[in-house]
């Protein structure tokens, strides 16, 4: 066998395939939206490149913010509530209990389906003249549709919240999960019969082996969720909408200026995904250092 | 006390999710079903034989609801991109998981980016140009972007199931005197492929899972499951066929789920970020 560890041609040439996709059309993706954000759109016949005036017009406009600040407050939330509920499913999951084969497959279910799912089932149960609702009215608790508090289609937006929180807990349980089935239950133990109680187990042991996983997954759902459009087209509250939406409604236009302008909010989008993301990452490796780890 | 809280919590979590799958059944069994009835008042069935137009399940199963054509589109493209996600990347994943190289750690890095930045934005940056190649609105367009997201799991999961293979298989096959393609053949693959069949499953899964991307370079003539049911629940209501299609949705992940639960190493989702 002809020894090919350490030609580096051949290690490149393996990793070439899956990095030329990556690089053209991811990297092309990345590169074209920054290009038509700054003015190159030759198919509409304007090539204005560079030129800033789409993304003046855009922050000067005081709806961005709203729409900026909207889309991280679901995005923050959503992806927050989703950790707490996960972690909490993935240490319950961990001791046996009655029908935990079954569970492990029932818990995974919402991991499995798109969103729109989610959202049809929101629709179903948190609308206003859906389960929750009926449920009150039978309950005597409220006797018309109007009077139920409303959850859809509102700014506070707790129906994409729900749709989030609901489709990501998986998420968070399986990754999490997977970790502590890796570390055993040793350490923990251990811990008790040192005298550690609940908390300072699950602080001092569990937490910090957990925490990589933690970041990962939540670091995945918080950027899916900055850049989702279905939930908030379908269950946000109207104008200001969020900034995928925003984007969208800018990119159907006739107006090709505005259509530019949609891509300044991509990347806008992109960019605010990207800064909110790197700041996570580095608060979480200064804690890592500060543990002494990495 | 504090197992009464774990059992409850448990208990919460199941119902929230299963739950809501209840009244999506009923209403697309339901022809009239007015608040504030916990039941329909009058069911589809009732119904079918005095209205000339198809109703509820007769509907979604008809040619005119596009299921069958989204169900078919779903399946092939999911299994387009993951026969073309599988080829590029069990290099890949064979070198990352062997091999220490400069410039390893920034590859990883750049594979883990497409999880990390927002679909809409790398859909709307390649819609224009994917217009302008004619692209855009073919199968050959919607797998192309399909790629983008799936690619980073499907190395992720492979990688994996290298580094747990170990090269002292293969070298031991060698030095009892099998060629390269026996080795292949009689060692490498099958000791791969429960891992092979994980990451085709879930690339499979994502694919099928995609809206945004689908949607825009879908253009509206490639309709799957996804970009179906959306556009029958746009307008923030639910009707009974709109219910029958979520069902009808649902269906391929419970599949999956049911074959997945077996092959899916739990491990490629608990590395970290660059690890």
């Amino acid at each position: 066998m002809t020894d090919h560890r350490g030609s580096s041609f051949w290690v490149w040439a393996q990793l070439a395939p899956a990095l030329l996709v990556l690089v053209v059309l991811f990297g092309g993706a990345l590169g074209l939206g920054v290009a038509q954000a700054l003015g190159f759109a030759p198919w509409f016949g304007v090539n204005t490149f560079p030129d800033t005036r789409h993304f003046a017009a855009l922050w000067s406009d005081a709806a961005f913010w709203q729409s900026l600040g909207l889309t991280l407050y679901y995005a923050v939330v959503s992806t927050a509530l989703s950790l707490v509920f996960g972690v909490a499913l993935a240490l319950a999951l961990q001791r046996a209990f009655p029908g935990k084969g079954l569970y492990k497959y029932i818990y995974k279910l919402p991991l499995m389906i798109p969103y729109t799912v989610g959202i049809a089932l929101a629709v179903l149960m948190l609308g206003n003249g859906g389960m929750v609702s009926r449920g009150l009215a039978f309950v005597g608790l409220i006797n018309d549709p109007g009077q139920f508090p409303q959850i859809l289609k509102t700014h506070a937006g707790w129906g994409i919240i729900a749709v989030y929180v609901w489709k990501q807990t998986p998420f968070v349980t399986l990754t999490v999960y997977a970790v502590l089935l890796g570390l055993g239950r040793e350490t923990a133990e251990a811990a008790a019969v040192l005298g550690a109680r609940r908390r300072q187990i699950f602080c001092y042991v569990i937490l910090p082996q957990i925490l990589p996983a933690i970041v990962s997954s939540s670091l995945i759902i918080l950027a899916f969720n900055i850049g989702a459009f279905e939930a908030p087209f379908i269950l946000g509250g109207g104008y200001p909408e969020t900034l995928p939406v925003v984007a969208w409604r800018y990119f159907n236009d006739a107006d090709y200026s505005l259509q530019l302008r949609g891509m300044a909010v991509v990347v806008s989008i992109a960019v605010m995904s990207g800064v909110v993301l790197f700041g996570y990452l580095v608060a979480y490796r200064r804690y890592e250092r500060r543990m002494g780890r990495g | 006390m504090m197992l009464h809280c774990r059992k409850l919590y448990l208990w919460l979590v199941g119902m929230l999710i299963l739950g809501p799958f209840v009244p999506l059944i009923i209403q697309s069994l339901a022809f009239r079903w007015a608040w504030p009835d916990l039941l329909p008042s009058i069911w589809w069935v009732e119904q079918r034989e005095n209205s000339r137009l198809p109703l509820a399940w007769d509907y979604v199963i008809s040619p005119y609801s596009r299921v069958w054509e989204a169900t078919l589109n779903t399946v092939f493209i999911g299994l387009s991109v993951t026969l073309i996600a599988l080829v590029i990347c069990l290099p890949a994943a064979r070198v990352l998981a062997r091999e220490n190289f400069r410039g390893k750690a920034a590859f990883e890095f750049f594979l883990a980016m497409p999880l990390i930045v927002p679909e809409a934005a790398i859909g709307m940056s390649l819609l224009m140009i994917f217009i302008k190649l004619g692209l855009a609105g073919s199968y050959l367009g919607v797998i192309v972007v399909h790629l983008i997201p799936t690619l980073p799991y499907m190395i992720r999961m492979l990688t994996a199931v290298y580094q747990g293979l170990g090269r002292e298989f293969e070298e031991q096959a060698m030095v009892l005197g099998a060629s390269r393609g026996q080795v292949l053949r009689l060692v490498t693959l099958p000791m791969l492929m429960p891992g092979v069949i994980a990451g085709t499953l879930f690339t499979f899964l994502v694919s099928s899972n995609i809206f945004l991307l689908t949607f825009f370079m879908g253009q509206g003539q490639i309709v799957t499951l996804p970009t179906l049911l959306f556009s029958k629940i746009s307008g923030g209501t639910l009707d009974a066929t709109a219910a029958g299609i979520a069902l009808v949705v649902t269906l391929p992940g419970i599949v999956l789920l049911l074959i997945t639960e077996r092959f899916i190493n739990e491990e490629a989702f608990g590395k970290g970020f660059g690890s």
